[in-house]
């Protein structure tokens, strides 16, 4: 996969993206967007446009399957759900953000 | 898997950017509304959500790349990596590659070949509405008054046409040229739809009895005979003597319906009356020569066109009777019907002789390619045994098991196409060489065989289709490697188990098991094509010079024609190394056959078939010139002329046959002609029997008058001369000495032996690519052996090094590894006997003296598997036995 310049930053954002579809179902990507801000009290905010290529990314991997589908405003959006192999790497992606935090806990307790 | 959508992704840009563009628009879409809800006016709301969105373009092309990078360059790198794996090891590369493109070359070649031949439509419009129409007791050429009345009746079609293939000659005189012309009904270019580049194509009112000839070309044959001259239309076209006005070309590549002809002039049926001198095609209710076919109108189901045939078919035979039959075949003619079968992929002959034979072909060489494959299988099982270390370090280090299987299956695949890609220039050369095989000079044979789309198509789902095969399962295997095991252990190959071995042992023993069967059916079809060819024909080919006469234009009067036959006859036997020279109407193995129905007192024939006899027209000394000997009586002379009493020499089995005695001498015969029956015949000689139309045939009962007292058969005739010092060298001045007794004749000159040959192709072409390929077979199988043995020894350096250092003899060891071969060989020739059983059985109907289950080509086959079994099984033995047990303990 070619990395990108803010990798750490894509690193969360597929955290957050799988965690959002794993606890909310199906949803387009404003929707995630939105999702995110929220439960996160605006204390995240990301580039909104730069959601999709994440999205796409994922959906190439095998992590989520998209199709298009009507909103209740009945606009035509592209629908993305988890898969097995994403619920999987969200377990992934989980424990290596539990690891990290962890680790950066510790440096800052100790250090 | 989704790689076909990202294949798209890639060769239709155009619409996933357009989607693309769907999916980001509706989010700022989305953003804008939001923002308006709390309060903001539409147009700054925009302008928001576009700034909270970023660089619009820059996130688009990012996406894209996502959707279409990720994968390829996994692709490319999976392709670097595996050409780079290939690279270093360029033998196991080179024997892999080889072997696949043997094998899909040798497919492609002959599903071309089939292609052309069998499964490519006509180049019409609409080519699956063309139906070809037979009568029910299934024959399927038609008189002219037959057609006229079909023509004139039916209403099922949307257009309805006849057409004869038939040979004219286009040179004034000497040597012929032959032309590829076909008669046509009026009704042929609009019902097919074939257009014309230049002129007009033919029409009805070409084609009303009395018409002049005028001639339409194809396409083909005015650029090659003319150059490709618009002037063409006002010239003249010579057939037969005639010169034929010409008024059109047709369109480009189309040239008639028989596939592997290439018909270069159309003229209407009703010419033929002035090409040929005589009204007998045009009239004649017994002159069988046009097939007769039509377009369905868009839709119609066959069950209907059959369905109105029916309706007319009454009335269609009750109109043609032939008059001069007896009651009895009136009787039969009259209750013919009438049917409809498809033919979108036109007519042929050629289809008819060779499509089991080719499909035959298909079989041979698809099973060729399965022992290439499992070849290619064995060297991938040994080469992921050494490269164990390689894959457990990519597991250890995270690499997702089907991640692996695809590397692996990436390397398959290249070599499968780095075979396919060879295969197809070995393809494109063996095809033509398979054309050259079945053309003959008398039969020459037109098939395109340009790289079409099926072809292409057929190459790359084989290319696909054996990488899978021979991949998947080592691939598989390799992805199952222990990480922990194998990265423990030294890396020398010892820890695998017995397992992949015996699968290496079980491909060779599968390996040998199809190679039995396709050595046995060579051995067969090779004994079959010795059979043929040295069965005693009953007369001597070698050495004879066959002369095909015809006087083009008006025939001159009998007495002139005799008299200047008589002068060649006489002039040719005078040329210095002539030994012999006869006429005669018909020359054995030819093209033509005439027999009659005979009545002989005494005879009572046990159905109809029973009762006819073949004749052929000849002078003196036919039998001489052919050697076939007369077994008792005398040859014709001088005296049986007209005026005198009809005599006949008869073949042995028409002796018997007829008048159940080998001397048949005195005895007396007629023929019924028509409703009457001829004058009465005197046999004065009995000949040994030979064969009349083919090789294969049971010997006919044959009878042979003097020319010089039969009415018909002046129109062609062919000259025999036995030349001992060679016959093809004597042609010219053979050519030179016709022409200057009678400077109009024209002819063809061929050696009887070529004559013979030609009778022959199908046989030669199964035994000669049957052997070819079962050689092949054979290799590849002993490579295979050969690999598997290698590998093993290899493999087991280290335990022979304990055997011999325990005391076991050179010998003994060689011995241990023969007894591997031993088992894989019975193996092997178990599965392979039952196998060919059932494979010969599908070839019976091309053996002739040899039977499927024959128990000599057996045993000779599974002998010569063993001994080239041996052979591949010495190097590997010799190997073994030569191991230096301290070398080989120091290593381990």
């Amino acid at each position: 996969m070619p990395r990108t310049k803010n990798d750490i930053l894509q690193g969360t954002l597929l955290l957050l993206v799988l965690k959002t579809l794993d606890s909310r179902g199906s949803m387009h990507g404003y929707a995630i967007t939105s999702h995110i801000q929220e439960v996160s009290s605006d204390m995240l905010r990301v580039e909104e446009g730069s959601l999709y290529p994440a999205l796409h990314r994922m959906e190439q991997e095998g992590w989520l399957k998209a199709a298009w589908g009507t909103t209740e405003k009945n606009r035509q959006a592209r629908f993305y759900t988890l898969t097995a192999a994403g619920r999987k790497q969200l377990a992934h992606e989980q424990e290596s953000w539990a690891r990290l935090t962890e680790g950066v806990r510790r440096v800052l307790r100790y250090a | 898997m989704s790689w076909i959508r990202r294949l798209r992704n890639l060769l239709r840009s155009d619409h996933h950017a357009r989607e693309l563009d769907r999916e980001l628009e509706f989010h700022v879409q989305e953003r804008a509304d939001d923002l308006v809800a709390g309060g903001m006016n539409r147009q700054s709301a925009e302008v928001e959500a576009r700034r909270r969105f970023g660089n619009y373009g820059n996130q688009k092309e990012q996406t894209r790349d996502a959707d279409v990078f990720v994968w390829l360059d996994t692709l490319i790198d999976d392709v670097r990596y595996a050409a780079r794996m290939l690279r270093n090891a360029p033998g196991f590369a080179l024997v892999a590659i080889l072997s696949l493109a043997l094998g899909i070359g040798a497919n492609t070649a002959i599903f071309s070949l089939v292609n052309a031949v069998i499964l490519r439509s006509l180049p019409v419009k609409h080519p699956e509405q063309i139906v070809q129409l037979a009568m029910t007791d299934s024959n399927s050429t038609f008189t002219n008054p037959l057609w006229e009345q079909i023509r004139d009746h039916q209403t099922v079609f949307a257009g309805a046409f006849a057409y004869g293939p038939q040979q004219y000659n286009m040179a004034p005189s000497g040597e012929a040229r032959a032309a590829a012309v076909d008669v046509v009904s009026g009704d042929y270019f609009r019902t097919l739809g074939v257009r014309s580049v230049l002129g007009r194509t033919l029409t009805v009112n070409d084609d009303q009895r009395g018409c002049p000839a005028i001639a339409v070309l194809s396409y083909a044959f005015w650029q090659q005979e003319f150059g490709g001259q618009r002037d063409v239309l006002g010239k003249t076209v010579m057939l037969n003597g005639n010169a034929v006005p010409i008024v059109g070309v047709a369109q480009e590549g189309f040239a008639g319906l028989d596939v592997g002809k290439s018909t270069q002039i159309f003229v209407p049926i009703c010419s033929v009356a002035v090409l040929r001198g005589s009204f007998a095609s045009i009239e004649g209710r017994s002159n069988w020569w046009l097939s007769v076919m039509a377009r369905a109108k868009p839709g119609d189901p066959i069950d209907h066109m059959k369905a109105g045939l029916s309706t007319i078919a009454k009335g269609v035979f009750e109109a043609t009777i032939p008059p001069r039959w007896r009651q009895e075949q009136k009787d039969r003619y009259a209750a013919n019907g009438l049917t409809v079968l498809p033919a979108s992929n036109g007519l042929s002959d050629l289809r008819r002789r060779y499509s089991k034979a080719l499909y035959t072909l298909l079989g041979i060489v698809s099973l060729v390619l399965l022992i290439a494959c499992a070849n290619v299988a064995n060297l991938l099982l040994a080469r992921s045994a050494a490269r164990q270390r390689e894959m457990a370090v990519r597991v250890a280090l995270g690499a997702a098991r089907m991640r692996v299987v695809r590397q692996l299956l990436t390397e398959s695949l290249l070599l499968s196409i780095a075979g396919a890609l060879i295969g197809f220039v070995f393809a494109q050369w063996g095809s033509r060489l398979l054309v050259g095989f079945l053309s003959s000079a008398g039969n020459p044979i037109f098939l395109d065989l340009g790289i079409d789309y099926d072809v292409l198509a057929f190459t790359i789902l084989v290319a696909l289709v054996t990488g899978m095969l021979f991949g998947l399962m080592p691939a598989w295997r390799a992805s199952r490697v222990a990480p922990n095991a194998a990265l423990k252990a030294n890396g020398r190959g010892v820890i695998e188990g017995q397992g992949r071995f015996a699968i290496g042992k079980l491909l060779v023993a599968a390996q040998i098991a199809i190679s039995l069967a396709l050595v046995v059916g060579a051995g067969l079809l090779i004994g079959t094509f010795r059979n043929v060819s040295s069965l005693d024909a009953g007369f001597r080919a070698a050495d004879v010079l066959l002369v095909s006469m015809r006087r083009p234009g008006a025939p001159i009067p009998r007495d002139q024609a005799v008299q200047t036959n008589d002068a060649i006859l006489t002039r040719l036997r005078s040329l210095p190394g002539v030994a012999s020279a006869s006429m005669s109407t018909i020359t054995p193995l030819g093209r033509t056959s005439w027999n009659e129905e005979m009545v002989v007192d005494g005879f009572t024939p046990a159905d109809p078939d029973d009762g006819v006899a073949f004749f052929n027209s000849t002078t003196s000394d036919y039998f001489r010139t052919l050697q076939t000997p007369i077994l008792s009586g005398r040859d014709f002379n001088s005296g049986d002329r007209f005026g005198t009493p009809l005599v006949a020499l008869v073949n042995e089995t028409m002796a018997r046959h007829f008048y159940k005695t080998e001397n048949a001498i005195g005895k007396t015969f007629r023929y019924r002609a028509g409703a009457r029956t001829s004058a009465p015949y005197e046999i004065i000689g009995v000949v040994k029997d030979a064969k009349y139309q083919t090789l294969r045939e049971k010997t006919l009962p044959t009878v042979f008058v003097p020319i010089s007292q039969d009415s018909g058969s002046l129109g062609g005739l062919n000259v025999e001369l036995r030349i001992p010092a060679g016959a093809s060298a004597a042609a010219p001045r053979v050519r030179s000495v016709i022409n200057e007794v009678d400077p109009r004749m024209s002819m063809t000159v061929t050696t009887f032996e070529s004559q013979v040959a030609a009778t022959l192709t199908r046989e030669r072409l199964l035994a000669t690519l049957s052997g070819f390929f079962g050689g092949l077979a054979l290799l590849l199988s002993m490579i295979g052996l050969y690999g598997v043995l290698s590998y093993n020894v290899a493999r087991r350096r280290g335990e022979i090094g304990v055997r011999m250092a325990l005391g076991a003899g050179q010998r003994r060891i060689a011995s241990m590894v023969l007894s591997e071969v031993g088992g894989v060989l019975a193996t092997g020739f178990v599965i392979g006997v039952g196998l060919s059983f059932l494979s010969t059985k599908l070839i019976a109907s091309f053996l002739f003296g040899v039977k499927p289950t024959d128990a000599t080509t057996l045993v000779g086959s599974i002998t010569v598997l063993a001994i080239v079994a041996l052979f591949a099984a010495y190097l590997p033995a010799r190997r073994a036995s030569h191991v230096d047990p301290v070398e080989a303990l120091r290593e381990e």
